[in-house]
């Protein structure tokens, strides 16, 4: 369904529910709605086919006395992509919750019940998700009036009240420190004998205040550097995302040459992402050779990228307008000779694996979730595309030059972890296509960076998917007066994959937990993005060795 | 009398030296395997010097915790010095049946679950209920290799077993029974892709979770011999001994081939994920059926 | 198919052989155009601040301390070398090095600190070049005016976490002697 058919739809059927409505681009809308409809229009829209993003809590007090809500949805079928606006008085912000009818927008309202202190109505799981236990009630860091470096005092004896265990299980702590996560977070596990019957999560331990930091302190240019920053593996993907929405916002063109640049760098990077997945996922099943070889091939790829763009992982390249180094004739010979390099070890590492039964064992029929669930869940990436679901932000919803390239989606539908494996895989060959393309039609001439001349327009909305190589990050941005972003909402592809995850644990035995998790290439840290700041210096209490471990073993038993 | 307990001191001498060399030389191949330099082959004699210099954390309480490392390395030790080294039987050798080494090596495998069980630790108790798993499907595969020798022998007596193959050749059943063997080797010194009661990116080395310092040091120490042994029963079981009459230069002859046996072990451990307990057990079955089989041939004398 | 996988891997492995590094033994020099450790060059600099304004960790401050004096402090312990301040300098007295063997036990080693000797404008003070046309790149840095204690007041605030001791030296530097 197009945009215009959707558009009047709602307003036939909602009639004075639906207020305004407005098209920037062609692959844009964004619809307000009054507050009682918001629930009966989204659950319309994903009726009609919407793929439900994320969701956008503002703090507009200041303005008008509001707090706002904004649900986003894409229809990746006809390339568009709508916002779904509503705001409710700050005395009294209770809006209906959208979870009972959209799964995946149970993280974001719990999220907004923390940082903004709305209410949802009907939400079936009203816990705390981002803040940390011992976070005084009442105050809510997202809203204005809190300072970006408040630091509430510690407080001791609180801690997260798990999910209710089924009965007749036991609860096998992982996390927070855990040698299959890489990042603290913590799972709990409910474990009959060695079955999984069921899982509780709780995560944002590295909420690092991003988005408050960067809508308070820096200014629009040093974002995407802080934005790189989010993810140890897709940093770039992030920085082109926030780059993207903010110049959709401001109505900024870059050359089609910086377009190509940042096509080049975002493959790169998926190549080097992809080659360690299949590294860690290797490792995950206890196979480490699969681990070094990888990693082994991967190498070549941060060298080059430390060649190209100075450093090797956090490539610093995109800036709002453009890019800041060129790709030289000298540089492209060196990608066309790595490319070559890595095509034919990877192939090696494909037929080598490919056929490997005692892979098979261990990915073939785990993790499984149907492509149903997932389409009802909102999968992203090659989850979702292991799913037989046919996305992929490049194609549905082209940036930076991929309108100009041609190549394939790989879609599995084994509905497990081997599809993900064989998603990934094949992935790799499409990327080094893209490349191939990308060195040889790049355009020879245009300035890398556009220049900004005047102020950008405050409070203009926009929001950037991008196809990480995990799935689709999502940015929404709404430009600020102060030189930066009024708000800045960051959804990096594993939050909505990581809210499947308990489904797919679901009977599944408890040694396949790691790939299980790992399959969805979680990044802890995307999805928690938040504290630049060290939250307790000058504060901080040093435990004698011998109470260190009187706690430890009082926790055990 | 005088040289059989010179040769039993020899016997615990070569196992306890010789053991951390192979574990080295597994490491170094697998480190081969994976592209690697790998660490030095004195590695491993370092690693166990640097956790007997360490702090030993008691961070469970009870006496099974503490005597569990002791528990296991003395038994291991006593079967290596039961074993006819280089073919030539100790003071022990033939007063000891085979039945004897079972218990014995059985018994290093309860001494690492009393340990585990001690340590009241939720991934230590899991990995012990995987070790209990794979000890109860295993051990009948070791029992039935050394029943089918005796079978052949007519004789229990554990220098007639290990030389049982050499003195009557190859059949139908010790064919089979070798095949069996190897395949069970690499769950018999808990390698990938049966290192599934360790697995440490599940359950963070299960069993030996809450060990630190000289406690870690002794369940190392046990895990390397209990390789070393196994590839050398292999050897003795299976390869004809050859001797050459120069004691040192048989013992060394053997070694050697234990080192291939090893080898074998490192590069099916570096080339396998690890398999998960149910599917293990499934093919440990498969594994007990096949040696039943073997020791039905061979008293059907094939 | 698990054993001719089996060998596809072991061909696999056999060809690259050992692909370790000797390093540190053997030095590995950083590729061209490394985004290295930033190194000051104060012939050059004219201590518009150019570099405290958009340095995205807000690890370089200036803290005028008299009439003639400005200083800029650079703490690289939470520097994250993106080189924006290198970018942006107006007077490219900022290079990225490709020096990348920075750890050390002693933060002074990482630390840069100028004394620029400025000149008062009493004019307008805004005596710097605004060679910078990209809106959202300008520095909102003002020019030297001591006594102007709004200018002043635009400097950027790095976070709490630049060390206090080294900001407490800035604050101890003494007036040169006429």
């Amino acid at each position: 369904m197009t945009a215009v058919e959707v558009v009047k739809k709602l307003k036939e059927e909602f009639g004075a529910a639906v207020t305004a409505a407005e098209s920037p681009s062609p692959d844009r809308s964004f619809v307000d709605v009054e507050r009682a409809g918001l629930r009966a229009v989204s659950h319309r829209i994903v009726g009609l086919g919407g793929r439900y993003i994320v969701s956008i809590g503002t703090d507009e007090i200041d303005r008008n006395g509001t707090l706002g809500l904004i649900h986003t949805f894409a229809f990746d079928a006809d390339r568009w992509a709508m916002a779904v606006r509503t705001s409710a008085p700050a005395a009294d912000p209770v809006f209906d919750s959208i979870t009972p009818d959209i799964p995946n927008a149970g993280w974001s309202e719990r999220e907004y019940m923390d940082l903004l202190g709305l209410t949802f109505t009907g939400h079936p799981k009203p816990k705390r998700l981002v803040l940390a236990d011992d976070w005084p009630e009442g105050v809510h860091p997202l809203r204005k009036e809190v300072p970006y470096n408040l630091m509430p005092p510690a407080a001791e004896d609180v801690a997260y009240r798990l999910d209710e265990a089924p009965p007749g299980t036991t609860v096998i702590p992982i996390g927070p420190f855990h040698s299959s996560l890489h990042e603290p977070e913590h799972f709990a596990l409910y474990v009959d004998g060695e079955t999984i019957k069921g899982c509780d999560y709780r995560g944002f331990m590295t909420h690092r205040g991003i988005e408050k930091l960067c809508q308070t302190q820096v200014s629009y240019n040093e974002v995407p550097f802080v934005a790189e920053r989010i993810c140890g593996i897709c940093g770039s993907v992030h920085a082109t995302t926030y780059a993207q929405a903010v110049e959709a916002a401001a109505g900024i063109r870059i050359s089609r040459r910086a377009e190509y640049i940042r096509t080049i760098v975002l493959e790169i990077e998926r190549l080097h992402s992809h080659l360690l997945w299949l590294g860690v996922a290797g490792h995950l099943i206890g196979f480490d050779t699969v681990f070094m070889q990888a990693w082994r091939v991967r190498e070549r790829i941060m060298w080059l990228s430390e060649r190209m763009t100075g450093n090797r992982k956090t490539y610093g390249m995109v800036v709002i307008g453009g890019v800041r180094r060129d790709i030289t004739q000298e540089i492209a010979e060196e990608i066309g000779e790595v490319l070559a390099a890595v095509e034919k070890e990877t192939l090696a590492l494909k037929r080598s694996i490919i056929g490997d039964t005692s892979i098979h064992r261990r990915t073939k029929g785990v993790g499984v979730i149907s492509k149903e669930e997932s389409v009802r869940w909102s999968l992203v990436g090659p989850v979702a595309r292991a799913r037989g679901i046919d996305i992929d932000a490049r194609r549905d919803h082209p940036y930076a030059a991929y309108d100009d390239m041609a190549f394939d989606v790989p879609v599995v539908a084994s509905e497990d972890v081997w599809g993900t494996l064989v998603v990934r895989v094949l992935e790799i060959f499409e990327s080094i296509k893209i490349l191939r393309q990308a060195l040889r039609n790049m355009p020879s001439d245009g300035p890398l960076l556009a220049e900004v001349a005047e102020a950008l327009p405050p409070l203009r909305h926009a929001f950037s998917l991008v196809e990480a190589p995990r799935g689709e990050a999502a940015h929404y941005v709404i430009t600020g007066e102060e030189n930066r972003p009024e708000r800045w909402r960051v959804r990096a592809p594993s939050y909505p994959n990581l809210q499947a995850v308990p489904l797919m644990l679901l009977g599944d035995q408890f040694a396949d937990f790691p790939i299980i998790l790992g399959s969805i290439d979680p990044c802890f840290s995307c999805t928690d993005r938040v504290a630049v700041i060290d939250v307790r210096t000058g504060r901080r209490r040093v435990l004698a060795r011998r109470e260190l471990e009187n706690i430890s073993r009082r926790g055990k038993g | 009398m005088v040289m059989g307990i010179v040769f039993a001191l020899v016997n615990v001498l070569v196992f306890v030296l010789a053991a951390p060399f192979y574990d080295g030389v597994a490491r170094r191949l697998t480190a081969r395997v994976q592209s690697r330099k790998g660490p030095p082959l004195r590695q491993p004699y370092l690693d166990i010097l640097k956790l007997l210099g360490k702090e030993n954390l008691t961070s469970a309480e009870g006496w099974p915790f503490k005597l569990a490392p002791l528990a296991a390395l003395a038994s291991i030790l006593a079967v290596v010095t039961l074993v006819p080294l280089g073919a030539r039987a100790n003071i022990l050798s033939h007063r000891v049946d085979v039945i004897t080494v079972i218990y014995l090596l059985v018994l290093g495998g309860v001494s690492v679950l009393l340990g585990a069980l001690a340590s009241r630790n939720t991934f230590a108790m899991i990995g012990a209920s995987r070790e209990m798993m794979t000890m109860i499907m295993v051990e009948p595969v070791l029992a039935m290799t050394l029943i089918m020798t005796a079978v052949k022998v007519n004789s229990l007596g554990l220098q007639g077993v290990l030389a049982g193959v050499g003195a009557s050749g190859f059949g139908l059943s010790t064919g089979l029974m070798l095949a069996v063997y190897l395949l069970a080797l690499q769950a018999f010194v808990a390698r990938q892709p049966f290192d599934i009661a360790e697995a440490e990116i599940e359950i963070l080395e299960g069993p030996f979770i809450e060990y630190s310092g000289p406690s870690y040091a002794m369940f190392k120490l046990y895990m390397m011999i209990k390789q070393m042994f196994y590839a050398f029963l292999f050897v003795s079981v299976f390869l004809p001994a050859v001797r050459t009459g120069f004691y040192p230069l048989d013992v060394l002859l053997q070694l050697a081939a234990v080192l291939a046996v090893v080898v074998f072990i490192a590069v099916v451990g570096a080339t396998n994920p690890r398999l998960r307990i149910d599917q293990a057990v499934r093919y440990y079955a498969a594994l007990i059926f096949l040696s039943l089989c073997a020791v039905g041939l061979a008293l059907k004398g094939l | 198919m698990w054993l001719t996988s089996k060998i596809k891997q072991i061909l696999m492995v056999l060809k690259p052989g050992v692909v370790t590094l000797k390093y540190p033994f053997e030095p590995r020099p950083a590729p061209k155009d490394f985004r290295g450790a930033p190194r000051w060059d104060h012939t050059k600099c004219v201590g518009c601040g150019g570099c405290a304004n958009h340095c995205p960790a807000r690890t370089i401050m200036t803290r005028d301390i008299c009439q003639e004096i400005r200083i800029l402090l650079y703490d690289g312990s939470r520097c994250t070398y993106c080189g924006r301040c290198a970018d942006l300098c107006p007077e490219k007295a900022i290079a990225m090095t490709s020096d990348f063997e920075l750890a050390t036990p002693s933060r002074e080693d990482i630390t840069t600190t100028l004394e620029l000797f400025m000149l008062t404008c009493q004019r307008c003070g805004r005596c710097f070049d605004m060679e910078i046309t990209n809106v959202i790149d300008k520095l909102d840095l003002r020019g030297y005016r001591y006594d102007d204690l709004e200018a002043r007041a635009v400097l950027r605030r790095t976070s709490d976490r630049l060390d206090t001791a080294l900001l407490e030296e800035t604050e101890n530097t003494s007036r040169p002697a006429e």
